[in-house]
């Protein structure tokens, strides 16, 4: 099996089938990604906070015609947010995440030697590379970039005459996310396929670490939703190039009358949150799995109630696909359907609640390591609590009528999702970088990347709340135009402020990181003396993973301080000992 | 000039940290150590931080910024409905600030207490059933509450009888908000977009004999206490009409018609009492629907039913206003 | 041997799986469908002749494939079989768009004034089914000259299983859409 065929440059680094590159190739994508995101959110939050000031910063980025004078033009702040949006949670926390991590842990925790579709997988990567250039491009377009926000709402995102960012840059937009989907179709059969068929001997379902357990229900829900994005995208593109009527009724704009009768907007709605809700969960669950693990590692203690563990994620997941409606209870639906969304929505609450009680007793009677990977995961479980509380208050119906829309809901989903995700992508970056490039990255800069982060991303986002419960609305250029919101502006400042101060500490990590993968102490074969099977390769990275034989796997992944075992780890691969039973 | 500069600066900041990195590990080299190894001294440094941080100085600011803005909520609800979501919505707080206030404050002392130490060793602990169908229950007695009481508001409000409200259409567009009143019949009269021309704004069908009294407005005046029935048509993209302070929120669609019911409890003269003399009820638009999206407003004033006659008397029927101009 | 066995089912998941998404696919294009047509303000029309001759067409090319794969499976060349069906699958498409001729020609538009959402949704709905024939039709052709080539035999003849679970989907899904829009 261990062919040796030679590699060139262009064999190894681009055109590469090996998945840990591949996931390298996602990874790096989705930071720079992350960058630019960042980079925007930053340049909408001077606006907000100091509504018509002029800054140079501004002007530079987004030149004289988009922002005249260093003040940023009401269109191109819309076209900001959506960009935003879109960014980070498709290329960013969808490919950047599962994309990283999928390709990274697959086959090296089921102990396989690549994925089952290689090519496959590096198809993958080539069409959402092709639909970041599309996407970036998109940004160059004269009427500048989709403006309708993430959500894409028609008739705003199909009428080029209601914003001109509907225009071209709509249209690239539409390009960018059909490629997109084709890449995570193309990612989710092949994870799929590859743990369900690829695993070593001994690995059975129930030994399978949770981040494999959540990569494969991300799959899942993938393969199953993804499709239903396309089909309500391909009837938005009839309608904003061909003049059908599937979302357009009875419109007129920029005094002219258009022909479209019958469509529904509301159809949109329906089928884009059919995607759009399990996409939530597509975002988190992997950042779940990673923390289940990091936790477990550090605390050298096994994962508490792993089966309960598997039963959450399962049951999170297959709710994700009832509950849509609750992003529509103000759509004016038939009540009875309302109730039923409330009712699926806050059922969600009970896994959840399971899990953080089963990180919790994980860190009860721990031993703890406080690695910055320990530290992010932790930091996971602060934010999950805090945001998933303020979801029962949105998931409930009648109290949604109040805060829809509002900050409140830009302050709930960036803490639960948004942090949350961030934390899990940052925990697994830390924690596998010594197998990704065989150095440590730096401990002090890592620690004190943490502590910035956390404090000012609950700086940033907490206060918004208020701004929500205020019934301050989302995607406002300023709040300037009503008295009610006067008195706003200090929390909008100080928001401002830690976003400044959370984006140039990422800049830090990005330095860590790039500083480590060439200067950085080197690494042993297994630096946090982990029980699961990608710490038995060996350091130097090779093609086809293992030197020799694939190991055997013998037990479970999370005997940390067994009783009766020499270490304070037992690795996947070691036998039983006489007498000895599986957890 | 500018850009050279400030890629200069960050130029000479990355080999700055480059060197302050490489002396750190030269040092570590030099006393025979791991720079990157966790050690004990580590795991006190960053369980005390993550005690201080998780712990007090995050609840802290939580307790901080309700003291503190706090007053920026909005003030309750004035409106019959509004006020059942305000008393939901301090009972869902109050559980969620309860789960908050136990939760967080159990994982900052763990972090603590139970940080790594060389030689210790942790409990092995891998589940318990007794302990897991707990904290399935719990959460579960919890919301069923909580479920209950949330469906119960909501069906009020969903299914409140309207038979006797005044009607009044809302009809947004890029961006502004315009009133239609339904006149003497309370029925408003039939419209079409491909009617709408010159001053005939909304599109109303005159040939509709409910048509001739309606009445349209650029502000809108309810009376206190008396139920409104508001209906909502869109021009253009959809947009969402948001009365905070009455807790109501309808978006409105083009191409479909949506409606929302509620009773005002406060008049606009009581509010500015209570908040200040610039207090108004004031319509927003709360659906991204372009450019002067934050712009999108209309006056509402609740007053007593003889304020309401005189200023509805003063108003132009449809019928006036369209056929004689 | 045991490697190539697991590769061969790992394959067949992988378009199993693949044809699960694109189930979701045009679920989601049909209860589209559905949910528009409730809304009222829908244009009923006869469906024209050729979709029923589409469908004939393909049950037909169905059926010579599950010959084909018979024939391979006992050791015969499945090459003229492969090529009926490939003719066939040709005509399907052929009467497809003769289909939206007809359309045409009863005053059905896709777009424009006067169309209606029933007639867009039965233009896009099939010209995406097309699509994903179009598909089919080219795994066909590199079975065809593959097996002109003697590329396969009694232990090796995953690429006509693979392409005839294709075909057979394509087959049963266009089933699906011609009931649905007779039926629904």
């Amino acid at each position: 099996m261990s062919e040796h065929h030679k590699e060139t440059f262009l064999t190894k680094y681009i055109f590469s089938l090996d998945h840990k590159m591949i996931a390298k190739q996602f990874l790096i994508t989705g930071m720079f990604m992350g960058v630019v995101g960042m980079l925007m959110s930053i340049l909408f939050r001077l606006q907000l906070s100091n509504p018509g000031e002029s800054f140079a910063v501004l002007e530079f980025f987004l030149g004289e015609k988009w922002a005249p004078g260093g003040v940023l033009d009401p269109n191109i702040y819309l076209a900001l947010v959506t960009m935003h949006g879109t960014i980070l949670i498709f290329w960013v926390l969808t490919a950047g995440l599962t994309g990283t991590f999928a390709n990274f842990l697959i086959p090296l925790q089921i102990g396989a030697r690549d994925m089952a579709s290689a090519f496959m997988n590096m198809l993958s990567y080539w069409f959402f590379f092709a639909a970041t250039i599309v996407l970036l491009c998109s940004l160059f377009v004269e009427s500048g970039p989709a403006a309708a926000g993430w959500t894409i709402y028609p008739p705003l995102s199909a009428l080029p005459q209601a914003i001109p960012g509907s225009g071209l840059g709509q249209d690239l937009w539409l390009i960018a996310i059909t490629l997109f989907v084709v890449s995570s179709l193309l990612g989710g059969l092949n994870y799929i396929v590859t743990i369900l068929n690829m695993r070593t001997k001994g690995m059975t379902m129930s030994r399978l670490p949770l981040t494999i357990w959540a990569l494969l229900i991300v799959a899942i829900l993938g393969v199953l939703s993804f499709p239903v994005l396309l089909s309500c995208a391909l009837l938005l593109i009839f309608d904003r190039s061909f003049g059908t009527s599937f979302y357009l009724s009875d419109i007129i704009i920029n005094g002219e009358a258009l022909h479209n009768t019958g469509g529904s907007p509301i159809l949109f709605e329906h089928l884009f949150w059919f995607l759009g809700h399990p996409e939530v969960y597509i975002i988190l669950l992997p950042a779940l799995g990673i923390v289940s693990e990091v936790i477990s590692v550090n605390s050298r203690k096994p994962i508490f109630g792993y089966k309960a563990m598997v039963g959450a994620l399962i049951l999170i997941a297959f709710l994700s696909f009832v509950v849509w409606g609750h992003h529509m209870f103000i759509t004016g639906m038939d009540p009875f359907l309302g109730s039923v969304f409330t009712f699926t929505t806050l059922l969600i609450a009970i896994p959840s609640a399971v899990k953080v009680f089963n990180y919790l007793a994980t860190l009860w009677r721990a031993n703890i390591r406080f690695t910055p990977a320990m530290l992010f995961a932790i930091g996971f479980v602060s934010t999950f609590i805090t945001g998933g509380l303020t979801g029962i208050i949105l998931g409930d119906s009648a109290l949604d009528i109040n805060v829809h829309d509002t900050y409140f809901v830009v302050g709930h989903f960036h803490i639960v999702m948004g942090l949350s995700a961030i934390y899990g992508m940052l925990a697994g970056v830390y924690h596998w970088f010594p197998k990704m490039y065989g150095r440590m990255m730096n401990k002090k800069l890592g620690y004190f990347h943490f502590w910035v982060t956390f404090i000012s991303a609950y700086g940033v986002f907490f206060p918004m709340h208020f701004l929500g419960l205020a019934g301050l609305p989302r995607r406002y250029y300023t709040n300037s135009a009503f008295p009610m919101f006067d008195g706003l502006s200090d929390i909008n400042e100080i928001i401002t402020f830690f976003a400044i101060v959370g984006g140039l500490v990422q800049l830090l990590f990005i330095f860590n990181f790039f500083y480590s993968i060439f200067k950085g102490t080197k690494a042993t074969e297994n630096p946090w003396g982990s029980n699961t099977l990608e710490w038995t390769t060996p350091v130097e990275r090779i093609h086809g993973n293992w030197p020799g034989e694939i190991p055997t796997v013998e037990r479970w992944a999370y005997d940390y301080s067994k009783p009766g075992a020499e270490e304070d780890f037992v690795p996947q691969n070691v036998p039983l000992k006489e007498g000895e039973t599986e957890h | 000039m500018m850009s050279i500069l400030v890629g200069l600066i960050i130029l000479l900041s990355v080999i700055v940290l480059v060197q302050i990195l490489r002396v750190n590990e030269l040092v570590s080299e030099v006393k025979d150590q791991d720079p990157n190894e966790i050690t004990d001294k580590d795991n006190n440094i960053q369980g005390i931080l993550t005690f201080s941080i998780f712990g007090v100085l995050f609840l802290g600011f939580v307790i901080w910024q309700f003291k503190y803005w706090g007053v920026h909520i909005l003030p309750p609800a004035s409106s019959l409905h509004g006020a059942t979501i305000d008393t939901l919505m301090n009972f869902t707080l109050g559980v969620i600030l309860f789960v908050f206030f136990l939760t967080q404050p159990i994982l900052a002392w763990f972090s603590l207490k139970y940080r790594g130490r060389k030689n210790a060793v942790a409990y092995y602990y891998p589940h318990n059933n007794k302990l897991e169908i707990i904290w399935t229950v719990v959460p579960t007695l919890v919301l069923t509450p909580l479920i209950i009481y949330g469906l119960n508001v909501w069906n009020d409000i969903t299914s409140a009888d309207t038979s006797n409200s005044k009607v009044i259409e809302l009809y947004a567009k890029q961006f502004n908000w315009t009133a239609r009143y339904a006149g003497d019949d309370n029925t408003l009269g039939k419209a079409n977009y491909k009617l709408v021309e010159g001053l005939n704004v909304l599109g109303v069908d005159m040939e509709d004999d409910t048509a001739q009294d309606d009445i349209v407005t650029r502000e809108v005046h309810l009376v206190v206490d008396k139920p409104v029935l508001l209906k909502m048509r869109s021009q253009d993209v959809i947009h969402s009409a948001f009365l905070p302070h009455f807790r109501v929120q309808m978006n409105c669609v083009p191409g479909m018609t949506t409606q929302f019911g509620f009773t005002p409890t406060q008049t606009t003269a009581e509010m500015k009492e209570q908040e200040g003399e610039d207090f108004d009820f004031v319509l927003l638009c709360n659906k991204i629907c372009g450019a002067a999206h934050y712009n999108m407003k209309m006056k509402f004033i609740v007053e007593t039913q003889e304020e309401y006659d005189a200023w509805i008397a003063s108003q132009e029927t449809l019928k006036n206003s369209l056929t004689l101009n | 041997m045991q490697l190539n066995l697991k590769k061969n089912k790992a394959s067949k998941q992988l378009l199993w799986i693949g044809i699960v998404s694109i189930v979701m696919f045009f679920g989601g294009l049909t209860s589209a469908y559905i949910v528009r047509k409730a809304e009222g303000g829908w244009l009923e029309f006869e469906m024209p002749v050729w979709f029923t001759i589409s469908t004939i067409a393909i049950i037909v090319s169905s059926a010579l494939l599950l010959f084909a794969a018979q024939n391979v499976k006992s050791g015969k060349s499945a090459t003229t079989l492969l090529l009926g069906t490939l003719f066939l699958g040709i005509l399907f498409s052929y009467s497809q768009i003769q289909g939206w001729g007809d359309l045409v020609a009863q005053g059905v538009y896709l777009t424009g004034e006067g169309s209606n959402a029933s007639g867009s949704f039965i233009y896009a709905i099939t010209l995406m089914h097309l699509l994903h024939l179009i598909g089919g039709l080219v795994a066909l052709l590199i079975t065809t000259v593959k097996s002109k080539q003697g590329n396969y035999s009694k232990d090796n003849y995953l690429g006509i299983q693979l392409a005839s679970i294709y075909w057979h989907f394509l087959g049963i899904l266009w089933l699906y859409l011609f009931l649905f829009f007779n039926y629904s």
